[in-house]
């Protein structure tokens, strides 16, 4: 176990900055997912974290020690590739004992720790398997087995569960959730779905272009993000973002009502950013109308996709089964309280600033 | 039938196998029959024998046996010696950065264009400086340095389609360049080496050229060929008992690592393709 701190950490390739003067701190035994879409940096931070990419300029410091030059044996990281990189000419137990092999344990050592990591992970009856004989799903079980018989400081998984169908994805999501629940160790997870995000992390880090936009748990980065482009990014579906101009009373939509909020700037354009699911059905003292195109029936919650008389694309959530049909408008009220006001430049405005 | 070969393609390759196989057949005739009968060609009818004579003689009159046992040992010296180095190179030029990497490899590969015959006098006036004249060293050297352009080139494009990632896991479970080598790459290119190493097989097999200019006494198969019919004497039989002698051993690779040499990447990384 351990933390893990960049201080002031770049990444360049040659001119292009990929990773630019980044601070973080991943707290001992925390679960923190960088997330951001592709290209934003966060796998390379993660390679950079593991060794396999040389760090640019800064520090990075792993259980009080700055390991930017040391070998990934030495940093006490383990890594769970995406596409599993099992040894194909191994089997499993070999696969998983490898990295032991590597430093020297004896046969008897080896083979004890790698029945308790197949213990771990039920996966016992695969051991004489070679990797090609394996579902994609027991291959991943492999893939993190090789990672926690060495007992890191730190597990590395960069996007781990991309290449999984759906159903596997969810039931792997709350297995390494187990895990860490088990273990407690340190873990650095990398992916792109907000989805694995939320549900795994005690800290989530979004990133574009080589930036940290926003770090916090969960509940933070969805209750209160710090900008357009988080608010965007978690929470499936995203937030709604209508168009209004700012009033001394409140942002006047250009669908039509104005919210009355009090302590914003009096004038410019904006954005409200409302989720799906507060929006208030046939209710609320302002309320847009919503010519609903496609009703999504997930069973026990609904997603109503229109737009507003503004165009507007607007996602609704309605939780009971109020009998509206693709076609029909509906109107729709907003909680100034549950509203957020976003400058068009991606800022966001805080009431009584 | 989809995927169904057409007939006709069968009769064609058949007749084709057939005409490739009359030489091979008329040498291992003309092994087994007096000359005297022959000497019209070993398809005539008129007066046939069969005598072991010639497989007899050959090897009294000639040092066969010797030289096959040099063939064989030179062949495998060189042949190992660029299985192992030919992918160690391979690995450094493709995963690993040092100076001059780009540069290296173009010279190296450069010398495909270049003929053995080119370097034959050079060669030869260095070994005779050195002393290695009539040493297997003289052409061990030589086999395994013109190998490396075609076959470095040939592993070097293999390990283009070589997962990363497995480099990059052995770099996590504590591998340094070495180990990497030895324990990932190596145990999963080895259809790429076993191609180089049977080219390589035949090629250090069948030489002639530079066994026959820096070796003496000791001097292998393809060499004594051209002594055994180098005399003046009608010695069809004997020559092809030595051509038997000398074609028998790459026969019986190619039949046996077919396979191998066929075979294509067996490189997963464990991933659904």
């Amino acid at each position: 176990m351990a933390t893990v701190t960049l201080n002031n950490v770049s990444k360049s390739y040659g001119t292009l900055e990929v990773i630019d003067n980044l601070n973080l701190q991943v707290e001992d035994g925390t679960f923190t997912v960088f997330v951001g879409p592709s290209g934003c940096g966060k796998s390379t931070l993660l390679r950079m974290i593991a060794g396999l990419e040389p760090i640019t300029k800064g520090d990075l410091v792993i259980d009080g020690r700055r390991v930017n030059e040391a070998d990934p044996i030495e940093r006490g990281v383990a890594m769970v590739f995406q596409n599993y990189a099992l040894y194909p000419h191994m089997t499993v137990e070999q696969n998983i004992g490898f990295s032991l092999r590597m430093a020297g344990l004896e046969k008897s050592d080896i083979d004890a720790r790698v029945a308790i990591a197949a213990q771990t992970l039920q996966i016992e009856p695969l051991l004489k398997r070679k990797p090609a004989q394996l579902s994609g799903g027991q291959r991943q079980r492999v893939a993190i087995g090789r990672a926690i018989v060495r007992d890191p400081e730190v597990f590395l998984f960069d996007e781990p569960l991309s290449n999984l169908d759906a159903e596997l994805r969810v039931s792997m999501r709350v297995e390494i959730a187990k895990l860490h629940n088990k273990l407690g160790s340190t873990m650095i997870y990398v992916t792109h779905d907000q989805t694995e995000a939320m549900t795994l992390a005690d800290k989530i880090v979004v990133m574009r272009d080589g930036k940290i936009e926003q770090s916090g748990s969960p509940d933070d980065l969805y209750d209160n993000p710090d900008n357009l482009f988080v608010a965007g990014f978690i929470g499936s579906p995203r937030m709604n973002f209508l168009r209004a101009d700012l009033t001394a009373t409140g942002p006047r939509l250009v669908a039509g009502p104005t919210l009355s909020m009090a302590g914003l700037p009096s004038q410019g354009e904006v954005l409200v950013g409302v989720r799906p699911e507060h929006f208030l059905l046939g209710g609320g003292d302002a309320s847009v109308a919503v010519k609903v195109d496609v009703v999504e029936n997930l069973g026990g919650t609904r997603y109503l996709y229109g737009a507003t008389i503004s165009g507007e694309n607007v996602v609704v959530e309605v939780r009971d089964r109020p009998g509206i049909k693709a076609g029909d408008t509906v109107h729709v009220g907003i909680d100034p309280v549950r509203s957020m006001i976003f400058r068009a430049t991606g800022e966001r405005l805080r009431q009584g600033h | 039938m989809i995927g169904r070969v057409p007939n006709w393609i069968v009769w064609v390759v058949g007749i084709i196998a057939c005409i490739w196989v009359i030489p091979i057949i008329g040498i291992v005739v003309t092994s087994v029959r007096p000359p005297a009968d022959v000497t019209l060609g070993w398809w005539r009818l008129d007066n046939i024998r069969f005598t072991l004579d010639a497989w007899m003689r050959v090897w009294d009159e000639y040092p066969l046996a010797n030289a096959f046992w040099t063939t064989l040992w030179i062949t495998l010296i060189g042949t190992g010696a660029t299985m192992l180095l030919t992918p160690a190179a391979a690995y450094a030029f493709h995963f690993l950065k040092f100076p001059f990497r780009r540069t290296i490899l173009v010279i190296i590969i450069n010398a495909f264009v270049l003929p053995v015959q080119v370097v034959v006098i050079p060669l030869f006036q260095l070994w005779r400086d050195t002393g290695l004249i009539d040493n297997i060293l003289a052409v061990l050297i030589p086999y395994v340095g013109l190998s490396f352009a075609w076959s470095i080139f040939l592993v070097k494009n293999f390990m283009e389609d070589f997962p990363k990632e497995l480099i990059e896991a052995g770099k996590i479970d504590g591998c340094g360049p070495l180990a990497t080598f030895w324990f990932v790459v190596l145990p999963n290119s080895l259809s790429a080496i076993f191609a180089v190493g049977i080219l390589q097989f035949l090629w250090c097999w069948n030489s002639l050229l530079l066994p026959m200019l820096y070796l003496r006494t000791t001097i292998p198969l393809p060499v004594l060929l051209t002594r055994v019919s180098g005399t003046y004497d009608l010695n069809w039989d004997l020559r092809s008992v030595a051509a038997i002698v000398t074609t028998i051993v790459p026969l019986f690779v190619f039949l046996i690592f077919q396979r191998q040499f066929a075979a294509g990447s067996q490189t997963r990384t464990g991933a659904k393709e």
